[in-house]
C-alpha cells in the first residue's frame, strides 16, 4: 500500500465511489486504477471519483486518471468528480479531462447527474 | 538550503516526491511577496512539473545527481530557475488530450504544457556549466 494515497470504495444506489484521500501521482495513482479495476470487474457503470479539496495532483496523476477516462469510454461507464479544489478543476480544464468527465462541487450534486 | 540577497538556493535529490520540498518552498516565498492565493497555487504546479521533469527526464532519476532550484525575489516578480544535469529537452510535443483518450499518444506529457500556460514566462536553455535550466517568471499583480 502507498502511503501518499488511501483510496476506499463505497456504494451508494449504482453508483460506485473512490474515495481518494492523499496525493495523485504516477506512482500512487497504481492505488486509483486497482481500486477503479475492482469496481469494473465487479459490473460498475457509474463511477465516481470523490478527491480530497487538500490533495496534491501532478502531471503523473493526471496521466492515470486520464487512462482511467479513456477505459471508462470502452466499458461504457460514465465518470463523474468532486472534492477538486478550484485550482485542479482549472487544470482539468485546461488539459481537457472536462470533455470526457464531469465535474461537480459536490457528491450530492454528482449523483445526481448520474 | 542557502539564502543569499534575494535569492534562495536549494537541491533536492532526483528522487520522485521531493518536488514537493521545492513545490512548498516556492510557495512560503510566494506568500511572503504577497500573491494571490491561485496564483501560488500556479506557481505551485508549475515548480512541481518542472521539478518532476529535473528529476525523471533531465537525471533519469540517477540518485547520485541532485536539482538545484533557485528563487530569485524581485519587488514585481519571482524567479524560478530549475537546473538538472541531462541532456536537454530534444523536441516538445503539445499533447493532444483526443489522441491520449484514444490511446494514439501516451497519457503522460504535460508538465511542459502546464508549466506554460501557468507561468507568466517560461525558458528552457542549457546551463554554462552543463546539464539545463529551465526559468519561470511569475509576476506580482499589483
Amino acid at each position: 500500500m502507498n502511503k501518499d494515497i488511501q483510496v476506499s470504495i463505497s456504494n451508494k444506489d449504482d453508483v460506485s465511489i473512490l474515495n481518494i484521500k492523499g496525493d495523485v501521482t504516477a506512482i500512487s495513482g497504481e492505488s486509483i486504477e486497482e481500486a477503479y479495476e475492482k469496481v469494473s470487474t465487479d459490473g460498475a457503470k457509474k463511477v465516481l471519483l470523490h478527491f480530497d479539496k487538500d490533495g496534491y495532483i501532478n502531471s503523473g496523476g493526471i496521466a492515470i486518471l486520464i487512462g482511467i477516462a479513456s477505459e471508462s469510454r470502452k466499458k461504457e461507464q460514465k465518470i463523474r468528480i468532486t472534492g477538486l479544489s478550484s485550482h485542479f478543476q482549472k487544470i482539468f480544464d485546461m488539459v481537457g479531462l472536462t470533455k470526457y468527465t464531469e465535474i461537480f462541487p459536490t457528491e450530492e450534486l454528482a449523483l445526481k447527474d448520474f | 538550503m542557502m539564502i543569499a540577497d534575494n535569492k534562495i538556493e536549494l537541491h533536492i535529490p532526483s528522487v520522485m516526491g521531493y518536488e514537493k520540498i521545492a513545490m512548498e518552498c516556492a510557495a512560503s516565498v510566494a506568500k511572503k511577496m504577497g500573491f494571490t492565493e491561485n496564483r501560488i497555487e500556479d506557481l505551485k504546479t508549475a515548480v512541481a512539473e518542472a521539478c518532476l521533469n529535473a528529476i525523471e527526464h533531465g537525471n533519469k532519476m540517477d540518485t547520485s545527481t541532485k536539482v538545484g532550484v533557485t528563487l530569485t525575489v524581485e519587488e514585481s516578480k519571482l524567479q524560478v530557475a530549475v537546473k538538472d544535469e541531462g541532456k536537454g529537452i530534444e523536441k516538445v510535443i503539445v499533447p493532444s488530450i483526443e489522441n491520449k483518450i484514444e490511446g494514439k499518444e501516451k497519457p503522460r506529457g504535460w508538465g511542459i504544457f502546464l508549466i506554460k500556460r501557468l507561468m507568466n514566462e517560461v525558458t528552457f536553455e542549457p546551463s554554462p556549466e552543463g546539464g539545463n535550466i529551465t526559468k519561470m517568471i511569475i509576476y506580482l499583480e499589483k
